[in-house]
């Protein structure tokens, strides 16, 4: 009864244990800094960073194994696309109207190396905070309870549901369900399944109603938060760092 | 603490044609602080929507029609909620009203609605999780848990928020002994701090629990009396609630002769991706025509060996034959064949239109000759033929369990795996179940039963007891179940 779907890997290094609102504000900083970049080695040494704090997160190499997986064909589209559709500087080779030029060949790896930058820091926070701490960071920084809360269980239900269609398959092939070779018949063949699932899913978020109203959401009593967030020293580091790294950037 | 008077509740109709369905009619009745009062009724007479009346939940976000006067804690439900904390509400299906990350948000979600100081969540989710024997879970999912720990679950979050009031729909249903105990102790606690107890149930045994009992048959109340007086069953059995084994079909225990294996699972060991090893190296034969109990507590892994009969699951190591062939390579469908199995809530995986549909769904898949006729008999053997053009989505609890039930009797497999068919079930639909299993245990047909309900194992031919992924005890039921009375493996 597996159906992860969130990607945090728990854990207990500096940068799980920093606070989430700070890993935001590195993401607005990372961000930032890919895109200001227009030096192809000052990228390469951006990637070469985040690399670091992969390791130094001590994430499995599994994972970033399956990032550079997600995002090899999006980095060979651009590598590929790029330079013919902006042809700049000394010509290497004509073809017709195709022009591979040094100018396209430097642009394209400069936008797939920002791509795979702003992959890998966005990849960073999600590996390494929870989602009921970033949901959280959100509501610290502002956004109304209620939200916080509609955040919260949209993604806690995206598995339940995705357990439900899951359910509602075996119960077809429990009874006698198979994979037949017409594509049309096919998906045909799930239209039942959806129907259920969409069933299912008003029934869940009826029941949901229900439940949250039973344990008092709503009330006005103002609630309290068991582990709520408090930046520690090594927090308010964490922030300046990131701050002056940003103003670095800015006034190169 | 809890004052109903003259309460009744309608629902609109469901469906074109349906009258306007009068669920609860003039009901009048009191808890007083510390008491406790066991409502016994049937499948569809209202239980559950009693429980949600006096919660204030219906017809608040449901809909339908509430007349009469309902004071709890001295609150008026019908006009405004009551306060947070004032009621708890166990919902019949437990895992629904589950809605956080993990088992330890769970609990401190409730006390974070309550204001609790945030040094003070911490020991008392700690103390709840360690009441319902649930402190080694914190951090898993509630989704992952088993059915029986989700209930222990959605438990701890009432008992640590201490309401005033409590309303346990069907508390101890699909419960193993050491939880139902826990459980129990757990309340007794609560009501000697004053709080006052509604339970619903279809046992006479749960119903001891309060002192005071009635009956609700088709939304009629009985006024209530003392417990002790269920003893000899004879109201419940007449109002269709209670179905005790002195009442069962003989399963032929006896007569039994094994036949060449039906299941063999050779050295199998499965455990799930990254997690825990679920099963260890299990060894086990089943021949033909053998009627086995499969016993243990939650979470011991008995669905999970289950799953593995018709390839739902496969093994992470070791072979499971069924009938002679290796199941490996071969598909669910194809298994489905010779094997059908009842999930643990069918009832949540219909996906026909309509009755009649569902119950066709595997005749027709499986393209059986006679698929007319096998689904004729089976809606007619559930009393389903009423309902047969009927979405199985608005029936009754009792009904939709029929449905599952007809389903599998079209198929009419040489194995049948059925995962607590007994749970929530009254006594109209528990004599329709075993009345079912004798007649297919007398055409030869293999049954394996996970259940917890010890008088339904000790009918068996033979009780096999699970514990933490092993088989630690396999025999006939006179030699097993003397040793199950307690915790380790009822």
């Amino acid at each position: 009864m597996s159906y992860e779907l969130d990607p945090y890997v728990p854990g207990d290094s500096w940068l799980h244990r920093l606070d989430p609102r700070v890993k935001l504000w590195g993401v607005v900083v990372g961000c930032f800094t890919a895109f200001w970049l227009r030096d192809l080695w000052w990228m390469l040494v951006l990637l070469g960073l985040i690399h670091l704090l992969f390791a130094w997160a001590r994430l499995p190499w599994r994972k970033l194994r399956e990032l550079w997986q997600q995002m090899a064909l999006l980095v060979l589209l651009i590598l590929l696309l790029q330079p013919l559709f902006r042809p700049e500087g000394e010509v290497l080779l004509a073809w017709g109207a195709v022009r591979l030029t040094t100018g396209g060949l430097y642009g394209g790896a400069l936008i797939a190396l920002r791509a795979l930058s702003l992959a890998f820091i966005l990849a960073l926070l999600l590996l390494t905070t929870a989602q009921p701490s970033l949901v959280r960071a959100l509501v610290r920084l502002g956004l109304p309870y209620t939200w916080g809360v509609g955040i919260s269980l949209t993604l806690r239900f995206v598995p339940a549901i995705y357990a439900l269609f899951v359910a509602v398959r075996e119960a077809q092939a429990a009874r006698g369900w198979q994979p037949d070779g017409h594509p049309l018949r096919r998906a045909r063949g799930y239209l039942p399944v959806l129907v259920a699932v969409i069933i299912g899913t008003l029934r869940l978020s009826d029941q949901l109603t229900l439940a949250l109203a039973a344990r008092g959401f709503g009330d006005a009593r103002p609630r309290t938060v068991w582990h709520d967030l408090r930046m520690r020293g090594s927090d308010w580091l964490g922030l300046a760092l990131l701050s002056l790294i940003l103003t670095v950037v800015f006034s190169r | 603490m809890l004052d109903v008077h003259s309460l009744s509740f309608t629902y609109p109709p469901l469906y074109a044609g349906e009258s306007i369905t009068s669920v609860l009619r003039e009901i009048t009745f009191s808890v007083a602080p510390g008491g406790a009062l066991a409502v016994l009724g049937p499948n569809g007479s209202g239980k559950s929507t009693l429980c949600h009346v006096l919660a204030g939940l219906t017809p608040r976000y449901t809909g339908g029609g509430a007349t009469g006067r309902v004071t709890v804690a001295g609150g008026d439900v019908l006009a405004s909620p009551p306060p947070v904390g004032v009621v708890g509400a166990l919902f019949q299906d437990a895992a629904a009203q589950l809605f956080n990350h993990n088992v330890e948000h769970e609990v401190a979600w409730g006390l974070e609605a309550l204001g609790v100081p945030t040094a003070q969540i911490g020991p008392q989710v700690m103390a709840a999780l360690e009441r319902f024997g649930l402190a080694a879970l914190r951090h898993r999912p509630p989704w992952a848990l088993s059915g029986g720990q989700q209930k222990r679950l959605a438990l701890a979050t009432l008992w640590a928020m201490q309401p005033r009031v409590l309303l346990l729909d069907e508390p101890l249903g699909g419960l193993d002994l050491a939880g139902q105990q826990e459980v129990q102790e757990a309340l007794t606690g609560l009501r000697q701090s004053g709080t006052g107890v509604l339970l619903t149930t279809l046992e006479a045994s749960t119903a001891g629990y309060a002192s005071q009992a009635a009956l609700l048959n088709a939304g009629k109340l009985s006024p209530p009396f003392p417990s002790a007086a269920l003893a000899n069953q004879s109201e419940l059995i007449e109002a269709g609630i209670a179905y005790p084994p002195y009442l069962w079909p003989d399963f032929g225990a006896a007569q039994f002769q094994p036949g060449p294996p039906a299941l063999e699972l050779v050295d199998l060991s499965f455990h799930y991706p990254g997690e825990q090893v679920a099963l260890h190296n299990i060894d086990l034969t089943i021949p033909r025509g053998q009627f086995v109990a499969l016993i243990g507590p939650n979470g011991a892994g008995k669905s999970t060996l289950i799953r593995h009969f018709n390839g739902l699951l496969r093994p992470t190591q070791g072979r499971v034959r069924l009938l002679g062939q290796d199941t490996a390579g071969r598909r669910v469908g194809e298994l489905a064949r010779s094997v059908s199995y009842l999930f643990q809530r069918p009832e949540q995986q219909f996906f026909a239109a309509t009755v009649r549909d569902e119950v066709a769904y595997g005749p027709t898949q499986l393209r059986l000759p006679d698929a007319r006729a096998r689904v004729a008999a089976a809606l007619a053997r559930f009393a389903l033929t009423p309902y047969a053009a009927l979405p199985p989505a608005i029936l009754s609890y009792g009904a939709q369990r029929a449905v599952a039930l007809a389903a599998l009797a079209a198929l009419d497999t040489p194995v049948l795996a059925l995962d607590e068919p007994t749970v929530g079930l009254d006594g109209r639909g528990r004599a329709q179940l075993l009345e079912w299993l004798v007649a297919r245990r007398a055409a030869g047909v293999t049954l394996v039963v996970v259940t917890h309900e010890m008088a339904l194992a000790a009918r068996a031919d033979r009780v096999i007891a699970l514990d933490a992924g092993r088989i630690i005890a396999d025999g006939a039921p006179e030699v097993i179940l003397p040793h199950c009375g307690r915790g380790e493996a009822a």
